[in-house]
């Protein structure tokens, strides 16, 4: 079977191109196909390494939010009709771009990403602080199951439904156990000779490949067409 | 040749802990030295003037001369100390760079700009020394604790130093784990390298060790040579207000105690992952009003346990008894409190005080003051939780579970990394809980806490079905 492997920096220029046009709306509404299109990869690429119920989940969200427009559209009024069709809305936006992040973030080593931004010639001061995100996040999730649970055990009335003091109670635990982390972090990874100064070599493999190059023609076209849009070549 | 010449540091934001004074020490080649000590005596700075993270990471001001194969490494920058010394620290969870096993073990080697032929050469190496075929292009995330320690050392191994640095390496691992790590020292030691361990658990070790260094208020108390650690007595190592020598699996001390009173968990399965599999625990009865340890080998599900009856894991399978009438295991949450591994996940508020209101059913002061007088934190009432030593931290916790008035306090792992002064106290307090009616549940791997107050020892087994 053929392996479905992207370099990362395919990962990231699909990543942005996912954020722009779904989330950031660029280009307007000529490039409605392609939202359409950039809306359903992410929950492709899910599957192609295996994550099917994250992908399942994602895509009937999407599917969800949109349904949901088609079929209020117009037919609500007020404050809360307006409310629903904006969730709706931020919803089918939103979603893509973290489902893409998602993929990016579980399918790409610190070790890669750090070799794709080397080739990129981004400089190691930009790229160091940027790789470190990698570990963050799972961190940051652990810590946080690990509050949560003894929230779940103390049972504690947090200020009679007090959202605000609720609020407090998980950050005062995280803040704190992250400045920790953090340091204990930078001391190993300084021991471990990290510098900004030095030129590192990488021991993983990275390149274009064939569903590389199909990404980024893909890629072209969505930027050749939106421009094109843009200055009005297509009307 | 490692030298320390009149060496005197403290740190910048903290005067009193971890300072060294007029440290003067010889380490030769191919030493392994065991550093001990009450927390804060400067046994970790001994490391850190070594691997140089002081006075670079860690800021004060050095006098003196510490020189490692004759580089001194307060005028080396960081990274050229890959090569000389490599460091183990505490804690498993938060000393790698990497999300995958094989680019930790690559990384130190990487930041040298070593070829990458060279890098995959020795990597091949560490893996084979080691054996740790199984634990390669694996998450970190998804290691335990004593899996990710291997990893540590592999990944210093990469990089060759001539000396290897451990700082208190097993104060999170079990018994089991701290043999694997064991192994891995006795592999350097046949390879002629120098190894220091900082250790409070000094049991794990003892044998390998060529010398023994105890400091207090960061000078060298005693300095001791193969013969006389030999010679040394059980005794006066405690009067040294040191731990065990010697090596003691928890599961040997198992033993029961009578009590009129208890309760029994029986058939109890919980699922876990992506709820394909199924966790099923042997039964076990609880006696009341005792304290209770219970032991196991790493992955037997003691914390899972533990979650199970703190209500922390809800969505389980069990007989749940107290004295022959059954009981719901909700009826067991209410009357549960868990103190975690790592107490900072469980203290919220802004002050002492405010920690132990927000646990009673109806805030009283007066009552709060009098709970944290019992547990010696009267004093403290005003500070920030965050503020106290780790131990202290931990009676806060405790007072919060007394204020909550539940009557079963479990414990997970409450001596990791105390030194025994501390660890005698918390037993103590767990004598005084006992006193004031509480049933205490302990999960622990630390046999000698398990001497010191334990009535009970139960194992946690997975149940065997024909």
């Amino acid at each position: 079977m053929l392996k479905f492997r992207l370099d990362p920096r395919t990962k990231i220029l699909l990543l942005v191109l996912v954020t722009a046009v779904v989330l950031g709306g660029v280009g307007g509404n000529h490039m409605q196909p392609f939202v359409y299109v950039l809306s359903v990869l992410p929950a492709a690429m899910l599957l192609s390494v295996g994550k099917v119920r994250k992908a399942m989940r994602g895509m009937l969200l999407i599917l969800m939010a949109y349904t949901a427009q088609f079929l209020l559209m117009g037919k609500i009024h007020g404050i809360s009709g307006f409310l629903l069709l904006f969730v709706t809305g931020i919803w089918s936006r939103l979603l893509p771009g973290m489902m893409m992040g998602q993929y990016v973030m579980e399918t790409t080593t610190v070790s890669e990403f750090i070799a794709a931004f080397e080739r990129m010639h981004v400089p190691l001061q930009l790229t160091v602080p940027l790789s470190v995100m990698f570990r963050f996040f799972p961190t940051v999730k652990e810590e946080f199951q690990a509050i949560n649970a003894a929230m779940k055990m103390r049972d504690i009335r947090f200020g009679g439904g007090n959202m605000v003091k609720a609020i407090e109670y998980r950050i005062v635990p995280m803040l704190s156990c992250s400045a920790r982390i953090g340091e204990e972090l930078s001391a190993a990874a300084l021991s471990r000779g990290l510098c900004g100064e030095r030129k590192r070599s990488n021991v993983c493999r990275i390149g274009f490949g064939i569903c590389d190059r199909i990404c980024l023609v893909f890629g072209a076209v969505c930027v050749l067409y939106g421009t094109a849009a843009a200055i009005g070549v297509i009307s | 040749m490692i030298e320390f010449q009149n060496v005197t540091f403290s740190y910048a934001n903290d005067e009193r802990a971890g300072t060294v004074k007029n440290l003067n020490l010889r380490i030769p080649d191919g030493q392994i030295v065991l550093l001990t000590g009450a927390s804060g005596c400067g046994k970790s700075t001994v490391l850190r003037l070594i691997n140089g993270l002081a006075p670079h990471f860690y800021e004060g001001k050095v006098d003196g001369r510490v020189s490692v194969n004759g580089i001194e490494p307060k005028e080396a920058a960081l990274h050229e100390l890959v090569s000389v010394t490599g460091s183990v620290f505490q804690n498993p969870r938060t000393q790698f760079y990497n999300v995958d096993t094989t680019g930790e073990l690559a990384f130190a080697c990487e930041n040298m700009g070593m070829q990458v032929e060279e890098i995959l050469k020795r990597m091949e190496k560490t893996v084979e020394r080691f054996r740790i075929e199984k634990l390669m292009d694996r998450n970190i995330f998804h290691l335990s604790g004593g899996q990710k320690q291997q990893i540590a050392c592999a990944s210093v191994d990469v990089a060759e130093p001539d000396v290897f640095l451990l700082d208190e390496p097993t104060a999170n691992l079990d018994y089991q784990a701290a043999k694997k790590l064991k192994k891995i020292i006795a592999i350097w030691k046949s390879a002629g390298k120098t190894v220091l361990i900082a250790e409070h658990r000094i049991a794990w070790v003892w044998e390998l060790c060529d010398r023994l260094i105890i400091i207090k208020d960061g000078e060298i108390q005693s300095d001791l040579g193969k013969e006389e650690m030999e010679k040394i007595s059980s005794k006066s190592l405690i009067e040294k207000q040191l731990r065990t020598k010697i090596e003691m699996n928890p599961l040997s001390l198992t033993r029961g105690v009578r009590s009129d009173r208890e309760i029994s968990i029986s058939k109890l399965a919980v699922s876990y992952g992506k709820k394909t599999s199924m966790m099923k625990f042997a039964d076990l009865s609880i006696p009341e009003n005792k304290i209770t340890a219970l032991v196991g080998e790493n992955g037997a599900g003691k914390t899972t346990l533990l979650h199970c009856m703190a209500g922390i894991i809800r969505k389980y399978k069990a007989k749940i008894e107290e004295n022959g009438n059954l009981i719901p295991s909700k009826r067991l949450w209410k009357r549960t409190f868990l103190v975690m591994q790592d107490v900072n996940h469980q203290l919220f508020t802004e002050s002492v005080l405010d920690e132990v209101m927000i646990s009673m059913s109806r805030e009283n002061e007066e009552k709060a003051l009098e709970i944290l007088d019992q547990v010696h934190l009267k004093e403290y009432a005003a500070r920030h939780p965050m503020s106290l030593s780790g131990g202290q931290k931990q009676r806060v916790a405790i007072a919060c579970a007394v204020a909550s008035d539940k009557d079963i306090l479990l414990f997970d792992e409450p001596t990791s990394g105390l030194d025994r002064h501390h660890m005698e106290l918390t037993a103590r307090l767990f004598l005084a809980l006992k006193q004031m009616g509480k049933t205490i549940v302990i999960v622990t791997h630390d046999s000698e806490l398990i001497e010191s107050c334990c009535d009970a020892v139960i194992p946690v087994k997975e149940a065997v079905y024909e």
